[in-house]
């Protein structure tokens, strides 16, 4: 899941960011609205957090421009972060389209669970436990298992595991999870996805339990729905 | 515990004696009753004198008298009789108008008091509505207006002035609440610079000291920003428009003193200071007011010049202003900046202003000071060439 900070205030944009890094998504910063569209123009973001107040293009002209021209078709979810609290301005935002919206100044852990709540692709109707076959995922406490065995993490994998779970049974490609769960800190050019995915595929599937993530040659990897009897 | 004039509960009338309108009514109804009595009295008494005078039967006795065969003892008896025949008939006229006179007066008198109550209560009406309003009027809605209409006269005056009053105080409380707003919104941001910052790496079990470290100089310089953002905040809630003291100021001793204290802050960034040498300008106000009014304009000129740049102080007058300019050759104002450059938490660059730990309201502040003296700040500003921000106020002549 990739995400992008944008607020004007430095110190505020690095500490956002590496909370929700800390949380296991992939997150870019813009320190203004122009840097904000222009980021968003070539990056399929699923989650925008965006400030209100910003010099030149303000975080509604920004969240209005998502909605309308959407990257690759998809609009990225908005989630509003200003200290402007009076019942117009919360009309306003979420009248522009944001999803919703957050009061500075906030309790981090409220931002990630307002993330995680509106990063759910049921726009968070299912709660935060991701269940595909044997794969029990809980996004609040950072847990894996598969059947009873806890399976220890790192927070790139958490990251990669939580988004085959949001598509079970999908075909998806290197250049997809590079946009969506490496930030723009990555490079292309390196097999990073390619490692991470194994090191993954290997603890979710010690000896003798079948594999669950399969690699479909020339296209990427699906997550199984169902654990294949072996 | 409060009775409502004007307004009884059903039914009841209204005991006190105290109020307006039965004082009114008494009155209304004492000179009508003492008008109507003492010309009534004076058409009894004239009329009473009138029929007692000489008797109007003179005339029938003399035709009565004056006839043939008359004895004298007949005569004396025709005039008594008819004399007091007379007598007799003006007695019960008058009785008979003296009972109705009393029964006329009765009525008036009780008719004027329903009258006079009646009349009083219309009069006083607005009265009624004007106090019912302000008393509906809380500190936080100031929306209600009387809006009294009708022919305008004394009380609809009243109303209007009351309107108005309501309408500029309804103004001076709006101004406030947004000031308090805006305030706390300036406040909101460094806040959550810190709140997120600590929060963040004091979540975090890998943070190692280094990222506390870096966490903390971050909330640090988030409270120096928020102390000068308090600081500036009194500053322009102390320079309210009447807090303005009023002594004799001599502006270019001012001028003098704060570009002193400025010289070395600007050669410190290689800005250059240059004021000229100007006669004593006298004004009416508070020197220290001023001084800060200056100085703000000082520290914008100083922070907007590139090293290298120079900034001029002037002052003059012409017949009614003393002026005080401050000109720097820095980037220059758009139109629309220039428009919005003293309004409150205006920042032409927010992010390096933040930086910079301004508040946004050093020109704020200057605008008030000028406006508290009975002035005004005003700018002048090319793109590229530099910006002149002026403060006038009002010249004392004859000293």
């Amino acid at each position: 899941m990739r995400i992008l900070v944008v607020d004007d205030e430095p110190d505020l944009v690095e500490a956002v960011a590496r909370g929700l890094r800390r949380e296991g998504y992939a997150v870019d910063t813009a320190l203004d609205g122009d840097d904000a569209l222009a980021k968003a123009s070539w990056t399929p973001y699923d989650l925008v957090c965006l400030d209100i107040s910003m010099p030149g293009v303000d975080g509604l002209e920004v969240c209005r421009a998502l909605r309308s021209n959407p990257p690759e078709g998809v609009a990225p979810r908005v989630l509003m972060l200003t200290a402007r609290d009076t019942l117009d301005d919360r009309v306003r935002g979420l009248d522009v389209g944001a999803d919703d919206y957050l009061v500075k100044p906030f309790a981090f852990d409220e931002l990630a669970a307002r993330v995680r709540s509106l990063l759910r692709r049921d726009g968070g109707r299912s709660g935060s436990v991701l269940v595909v076959g044997p794969l029990v995922l809980d996004t609040a406490r950072h847990k894996a298992r598969r059947g009873d065995r806890l399976v220890d993490l790192t927070a790139k994998e958490f990251a990669l595991l939580r988004y085959f779970m949001s598509r079970p049974g999908e075909v998806i490609s290197q250049e997809e999870l590079l946009d969506h769960v490496w930030d723009e800190h990555a490079d292309p050019f390196t097999n990073t996805v390619r490692v991470t995915v194994g090191t993954l595929r290997r603890k979710l599937s010690l000896e003798a339990e079948p594999s669950l993530l399969e690699t479909v040659v020339g296209r990427g990897y699906r997550l199984l729905e169902e654990a294949p009897s072996s | 515990m409060n009775p409502v004039p004007g307004v009884t509960p059903a039914g009841r009338l209204p005991v006190r004696l105290g109020s307006i309108r039965t004082r009114l009514t008494l009155l209304y109804s004492i000179l009508l009753f003492g008008l109507a009595a003492v010309m009534v009295g004076g058409i009894y008494l004239s009329l009473s004198r009138a029929l007692s005078g000489e008797p109007m039967s003179r005339d029938a006795r003399h035709a009565v008298l004056s006839g043939e065969g008359v004895t004298m003892s007949e005569r004396a008896l025709t005039t008594q009789v008819l004399a007091s025949f007379e007598e007799e008939v003006n007695r019960r006229a008058l009785d008979q108008l003296r009972t109705y006179l009393f029964l006329a007066l009765a009525a008036l008198l009780v008719s004027s008091l329903g009258v006079g109550w009646y009349v009083a209560g219309l009069v006083l009406r607005p009265i009624g509505r004007i106090s019912l309003v302000a008393r509906e009027i809380s500190a936080t809605d100031l929306s209600q207006r009387i809006e009294l209409g009708g022919p305008s006269d004394e009380l609809r005056d009243l109303a209007d002035t009351f309107d108005d009053m309501l309408a500029r105080l309804d103004g001076a409380f709006e101004n406030q609440r947004r000031f308090v707003q805006e305030a706390s919104h300036e406040l909101r941001n460094p806040l959550a610079v810190m709140r997120t910052n600590l929060e963040v790496v004091m979540a975090d079990p890998d943070s190692d000291p280094g990222d506390f470290r870096a966490a903390g100089e971050v909330a640090s310089r988030a409270a120096v920003r928020m102390s000068a953002l308090v600081d500036d905040l009194l500053l322009y809630v102390h320079h309210q428009r009447s807090d303005v003291r009023r002594e004799e100021v001599d502006v270019a001793a001012v001028v003098g003193e704060t570009v002193e204290d400025f010289v070395a802050a600007a050669a410190a960034v290689g800005v250059s200071l240059e004021s000229d040498a100007v006669v004593p300008l006298t004004v009416l106000g508070d020197p220290a007011a001023l001084r800060r009014a200056l100085a703000n304009l000082l520290s914008n000129a100083v922070r907007v010049s590139d090293p290298g740049g120079s900034v001029r102080v002037n002052a003059g007058h012409d017949s009614e202003m003393v002026w005080v300019s401050v000109t720097d050759d820095g980037q220059g104002l758009s139109v629309e900046d220039q428009a919005r450059v003293f309004d409150r938490f205006w920042r032409g660059d927010r992010a390096s202003a933040r930086e910079a730990g301004r508040s946004g309201l050093g020109l704020a502040i200057v605008r008030r000071i000028a406006e508290g003296h009975g002035g005004r700040a005003t700018v002048r500003s090319t793109i590229t060439v530099g910006s002149t921000f002026t403060i006038w106020l009002p010249r004392l002549v004859g000293v």
